[in-house]
C-alpha cells in the first residue's frame, strides 16, 4: 500500500516549486516590460517593406525582383538616369566609354580605387570574367549580351567589347537584370557560385553587403565602409528589406511607423493614406504596360478595319479613371510613358463608338453580329475587370465578347498553338530587361518563326527592317534611330495590332521623414539605400 | 515481450506503407496540376533556349515513370530536389523554416498541457455547476473557433485597440538591425537567453505571444474536454469510491490516481495535434507574417513550385507518421491491452 504521507508531501514539494518558478517567471516578465529597453535614437537605418522575396541572388541570374537588393550590392559600368530623358547614361563602374563609327567595337574607361567587398580593387579581368560567367551560363537576362562576341581586358583599367553585329553597348551594361559586376571573391564553378550567392555570400563593389540573410523572408544589410564614394554626409548604415506579401500587412507596417518605405498598396488603401500626415506618396512611371494583343491571323480579326473598330470601343478613360484611380495613363503605342522611344504626339486611339460603327460599316459588318474570343490570366484582378468593361461596350456594337480566365501555360499554349484557332485578343504585360525600345517592338511584333511573344501573329517586313536598322543605329545614331522607331510604333498603331491599353505608375509609399529618395524608373522598385536619409 | 516485437514490425512497415502511398499521390497530383516548371525556373521572359535547357536539366523531356523513380531514387539519398523558384535544394529550405514553426507550436502545446489539464480536472470535479458550465463553454469555443479568425482579431484587440502586443514577425525590426539574435537553435527564444541578449528576448517573447496563444486555443479545447470526460468516467470508478472509503485525502485521490488514468488518452490526441501543427498552423503563421514551414509552403503552392510542394508534404508525412507510432508505442507499451488488439 502506498503512503499518502509520502506523497502529499511530494505532491506539495512540486507544487511549491511550480509556484515559485512562475513567481519568478512573472517578476522578470513585468521588470523587463517596465524597465523598457532603449533602442538608438540616431535614424542610421531604415526598413524597406517589399512585396515579395528574392528567390535568387545570383547577380548573374537574378531576373524577378532581385535588383531591390542587388542594386544596394552590386554596380554596373553605366548608370541609367531615367529623370535626365535627354542623357540617361551615367558613369557607374565606367568613367567614360567609346565605339567605333561601325558600333562594333565598344571600350570602356574604369573607375580608379574602386574595391571589392573583399577588398580587392576592380581591374578589367574582373569585369571580363564577371560578363563573361553570364553569358556562359545563359540563364537570366544573359541574352542581353548577345551580339558580344568577346571581351578583351586592354589593360588594368580598360574594357573592350567586340560584337558580331552592332549593338548600344552602354544601354546594355546600364542594365538591371544581368549586368552586375561581381569580383575575384565569386567561386570559381558556376553552379557553387550560384549556391554560395544563395547563402547570402556577395562579391560586388557596391554600399551595402549582407549581413544577415534570411531566404524568402528578409535581408539585412550593413554599409561598406571602403565604398569608393566615401561615407561622408547623410547616409543609413543598415536596413532591412523585408517581405511583406499582404498589402493590409504593408499597409498597417508604413502607418506604424515600423517600415520606411513601401509598395503597392490598393487604391482603396491609397486614398486612407492621403490624408495621413506622415507618409507621402510617390509614383512614377513603371515602364510596364498593359495590351490586349489583337489575333491577326484569326476570322474577323484578320481586317484590319474590325480592328481598328473594336480599338475605337475601348473604354480607355474609364479604366484609367475607375479602376486604376489615375494611378496610369491610357498608353500611345507601344513604349511605355516616360521611356525612351515614347512620343507624346503619337496617334493614338480614344473611346469613340460612332467611329467604331463606321468602321464596322465598312468592314460589312454594320451591326457586328459575331464573336470574339478574349483571354486572360487567372486571378488577374485588373485583367477582368478590363476584360468586363470591355465585353459591355463591344456589345453595343453587337459584338459578343467571349472571356476565359485561363492559367499562364493554358493561355501561352493556346496562344502558341495555330493562330487561326488561337484566341481573338490576348490581354498581357510587357517591360522591358534593359532600357530599349526594340525589347518592345522586337518582342512583340517582330516576325518570328514559332511564336513566343508576337501574339497578334503581325509579320510584316517593313517593320521588321525599320526596327533591325534603329537597333543596330541605336548606339552610334540615337536621333536617327528614334526617327525608325518611331516609324514602326505609327505602323503597328494603324495596323491595329493590338489594344495599347495603359501604361502602369509605380506608387511607392515613404514616410515622411525619408530624405532624398527619388524612385528611377530604370532600377525597378529599387531603393538606392546609400542616397536616402531618414530624419531621427 | 515477443507479442510487442512483432506489433512494433507491424506499425513501423505499415507507417512505410503509408509514407510510400502519399509520396505516390502527391507525385502524381503535382504533375497532373497544369503548370510550367520549365518557365518557374528560368522566369517569363526565356528564350527558347534557355527553356529547352531548363527541361532538360529538371528532366521533364523524360516520361513520367522514369521522372517518378529518379524522384525515388534521390528521396532515398536524403535529396528532396530543388525549388524551381528559388534554385535551393529544398531539404535545406525546410530545415530554415522548420524552428520558427517548431517555436509557436511547442509553445502553444504546453500552454495547452497545462491549462487543458487544468481547466479538465477541474471541471470535472466541479461537474454540472457554474465554473464546470463556463470552461465547457470556453473549451467548446476552443476547438470550433477559427483560428484565422481568431489571429485578426487578436490582433486588432491587441494591437490595434490595446497596443500592448506587436502586430506580427519574431522580432521589431530594431531589435533585428541593432541587436541581432545570433542563431545557434533557431528558436529565436532559447538563442536570445543563451546569447544573453536580453533585449532580443523579451522582444521575442513579446511577438510570440498572440501567435502562441492563438495556436493553443484548439488544443487547449481539446485537452480539457478529454480530460474532463476521463476524469468524470474515472471518478466513478470502483477503486475511487474504494480509495475514498479508505479515507484517502481528496486531493490524493483526484491528482495521484484519478488524473493519472485521465491523461494519458489526452497526451495521445495532444501528441497529434502538434504532429499536425507542423504544417497545419500557416493560417496563423501567415496572419502573423511568421517566417514558419506553413508559410513557405503557402508560398510554394501560390507558385506552383512542385518540388517545394512535394518536400513539405512528405516532411510532413513522416513526420506525423512517426509522431503517430511513437504514441502508439508507447500506448502500447504502458497498457499491454492495445497490443492484443
Amino acid at each position: 500500500m502506498l503512503n499518502s504521507n509520502a506523497f502529499r508531501k511530494a505532491i506539495s514539494k512540486i507544487a511549491i516549486i511550480g509556484i515559485a518558478v512562475i513567481v519568478i517567471i512573472a517578476g522578470l516578465g513585468a521588470y523587463l516590460y517596465y524597465t523598457q529597453y532603449s533602442i538608438p535614437n540616431l535614424k542610421s537605418s531604415l526598413v524597406y517593406a517589399y512585396v515579395s522575396d528574392f528567390p535568387d541572388l545570383d547577380p548573374s541570374i537574378a531576373f524577378e525582383d532581385e535588383q531591390v537588393i542587388l542594386a544596394n550590392m552590386y554596380e554596373a559600368l553605366v548608370f541609367y538616369n531615367a529623370s535626365n530623358t535627354n542623357n540617361p547614361l551615367t558613369p557607374w563602374l565606367a568613367t567614360s566609354w567609346s565605339h567605333s563609327p561601325d558600333g562594333l567595337e565598344w571600350t570602356f574607361n574604369l573607375r580608379k580605387g574602386v574595391l571589392f567587398h573583399d577588398g580587392s580593387e576592380l581591374k578589367a579581368s574582373s569585369v571580363k570574367s564577371a560578363i563573361e560567367r553570364t553569358i556562359r551560363m545563359g540563364l537570366g537576362a544573359a541574352y542581353i549580351w548577345d551580339a558580344v562576341k568577346e571581351i578583351q581586358a586592354v589593360d588594368d583599367y580598360t574594357v573592350k567589347f567586340v560584337l558580331d553585329y552592332p549593338a548600344p553597348l552602354a544601354q546594355i551594361a546600364s542594365s538591371q537584370y544581368g549586368a552586375w559586376i561581381t569580383g575575384p571573391s565569386t567561386p570559381s564553378n558556376d553552379t557553387q557560385a550560384t549556391e554560395w550567392f544563395n547563402q547570402g555570400k556577395d562579391s560586388g563593389t557596391g554600399p551595402y553587403m549582407i549581413e544577415k540573410y534570411e531566404a524568402g523572408f528578409q535581408v539585412v544589410l550593413a554599409k561598406f565602409d571602403k565604398y569608393w564614394k566615401g561615407w561622408s554626409g547623410n547616409h543609413v548604415e543598415k536596413v532591412l528589406v523585408k517581405s511583406v506579401r499582404d498589402p493590409t500587412a504593408r499597409l498597417q507596417a508604413i502607418k506604424a511607423g515600423e517600415a520606411d518605405i513601401t509598395l503597392d498598396l490598393p487604391v482603396d488603401y491609397l486614398e486612407e493614406l492621403k490624408t495621413n500626415e506622415n507618409v507621402r506618396i510617390i509614383s512614377v512611371p513603371s515602364y510596364r504596360n498593359l495590351l490586349g494583343m489583337i489575333n491577326t491571323k484569326q476570322a474577323y480579326t484578320d481586317n484590319v478595319l474590325i480592328r481598328q473598330a473594336i480599338s475605337y470601343a475601348f473604354p480607355y478613360d474609364a479604366v484609367v479613371k475607375n479602376v486604376m484611380q489615375e494611378y496610369a495613363t491610357q498608353s500611345r503605342g507601344p513604349i511605355p510613358v516616360g521611356m525612351l522611344g515614347h512620343f507624346e504626339d503619337l496617334t493614338q486611339y480614344t473611346y469613340n463608338l460612332e467611329k467604331a460603327k463606321q468602321l464596322l460599316s465598312q468592314a460589312g459588318y454594320p451591326n457586328g453580329g459575331f464573336t470574339l474570343t478574349l483571354t486572360y490570366t487567372s486571378g488577374d484582378e485588373l485583367e477582368k475587370q478590363v476584360a468586363e468593361l470591355y465585353k459591355a461596350e463591344l456589345e453595343k456594337l453587337g459584338i459578343t465578347l467571349e472571356i476565359k480566365e485561363m492559367t499562364t501555360k493554358a493561355k501561352y499554349a493556346l496562344a502558341r498553338g495555330d493562330p487561326t484557332q488561337a484566341q481573338h485578343i490576348l490581354l498581357f504585360y510587357w517591360w522591358p530587361t534593359y532600357i530599349t525600345p526594340y525589347d518592345f517592338l522586337y518582342s512583340l511584333f517582330h516576325t518570328e518563326k514559332k511564336v513566343i511573344f508576337n501574339f497578334a501573329y503581325y509579320y510584316n517586313s517593313t517593320y521588321d527592317d525599320l526596327i533591325d536598322t534603329a537597333s543596330q543605329l541605336e548606339g552610334t545614331d540615337l536621333n536617327k534611330a528614334l526617327q525608325l522607331y518611331r516609324q514602326a510604333q505609327e505602323q503597328v498603331v494603324e495596323d491595329a495590332t493590338s489594344l495599347f491599353i495603359l501604361d502602369m505608375d509605380t506608387i511607392m509609399i515613404a514616410n515622411k521623414k525619408v530624405h532624398n529618395f527619388n524612385p528611377n524608373s530604370a532600377y525597378t522598385e529599387v531603393v538606392f539605400f546609400y542616397d536616402v536619409w531618414v530624419e531621427a | 515481450m515477443a507479442s510487442f516485437k512483432t506489433y512494433l514490425i507491424k506499425r513501423i512497415i505499415l507507417a512505410l506503407v503509408v509514407i510510400y502511398f502519399v509520396i505516390t499521390i502527391t507525385f502524381i497530383l503535382s504533375h497532373v496540376v497544369p503548370s510550367d516548371p520549365a518557365e518557374l525556373y528560368v522566369g517569363p521572359k526565356a528564350t527558347a533556349e534557355q527553356r529547352e535547357k531548363a527541361i532538360k536539366e529538371l528532366g521533364l523531356n523524360q516520361p513520367i515513370y522514369i521522372q517518378y523513380l529518379r524522384y525515388f531514387q534521390n528521396l532515398v539519398n536524403g535529396d528532396l530536389g530543388k525549388s524551381l523558384r528559388a534554385h535551393t535544394p529544398v531539404l535545406h529550405d525546410i530545415l530554415t523554416y522548420l524552428p520558427a514553426t517548431l517555436e509557436i507550436v511547442v509553445l502553444a502545446n504546453i500552454v495547452a498541457l497545462i491549462v487543458g489539464v487544468a481547466f479538465g480536472s477541474y471541471s470535472a470535479l466541479k461537474k454540472d455547476m457554474l465554473a464546470d458550465h463556463l470552461i465547457r463553454i470556453v473549451s467548446v469555443g476552443g476547438v470550433s473557433i477559427p483560428s484565422f479568425w481568431f489571429a485578426l482579431i487578436t490582433q486588432l484587440v491587441f494591437f490595434g485597440i490595446l497596443g500592448i502586443f506587436p502586430l506580427d514577425s519574431r522580432l521589431s525590426s530594431d531589435i533585428q538591425l541593432f541587436n541581432p539574435i545570433h542563431t545557434i537553435t533557431g528558436f529565436y527564444t532559447i538563442d536570445a537567453l543563451i546569447t544573453g541578449n536580453i533585449v532580443a528576448l523579451v522582444d521575442s517573447v513579446r511577438h510570440i505571444i498572440l501567435p502562441a496563444f492563438v495556436l493553443a486555443t484548439y488544443p487547449i479545447g481539446l485537452v480539457t474536454r478529454m480530460v474532463r470526460s476521463m476524469m468524470v468516467e474515472v471518478l466513478n470508478e470502483n477503486y475511487i469510491r474504494f480509495a475514498k472509503a479508505n479515507g484517502f485525502k481528496d486531493n490524493l485521490i483526484y491528482y495521484k490516481y484519478a488524473l493519472k488514468n485521465a491523461l494519458t488518452p489526452a497526451l495521445m490526441a495532444l501528441g497529434l495535434s502538434f504532429a499536425y501543427s507542423i504544417t497545419g498552423a500557416f493560417l496563423v503563421e501567415v496572419i502573423f507574417s511568421w517566417p514558419g514551414l506553413g508559410t513557405y509552403t503557402v508560398n510554394a503552392i501560390l507558385e506552383n513550385d512542385y518540388p517545394a510542394i512535394l518536400g513539405v508534404t512528405i516532411f510532413g508525412t513522416i513526420f506525423y507518421v512517426f509522431i503517430n507510432l511513437f504514441l502508439d508505442i508507447l500506448q502500447a507499451y504502458l497498457d499491454p491491452r492495445v497490443r492484443l488488439q
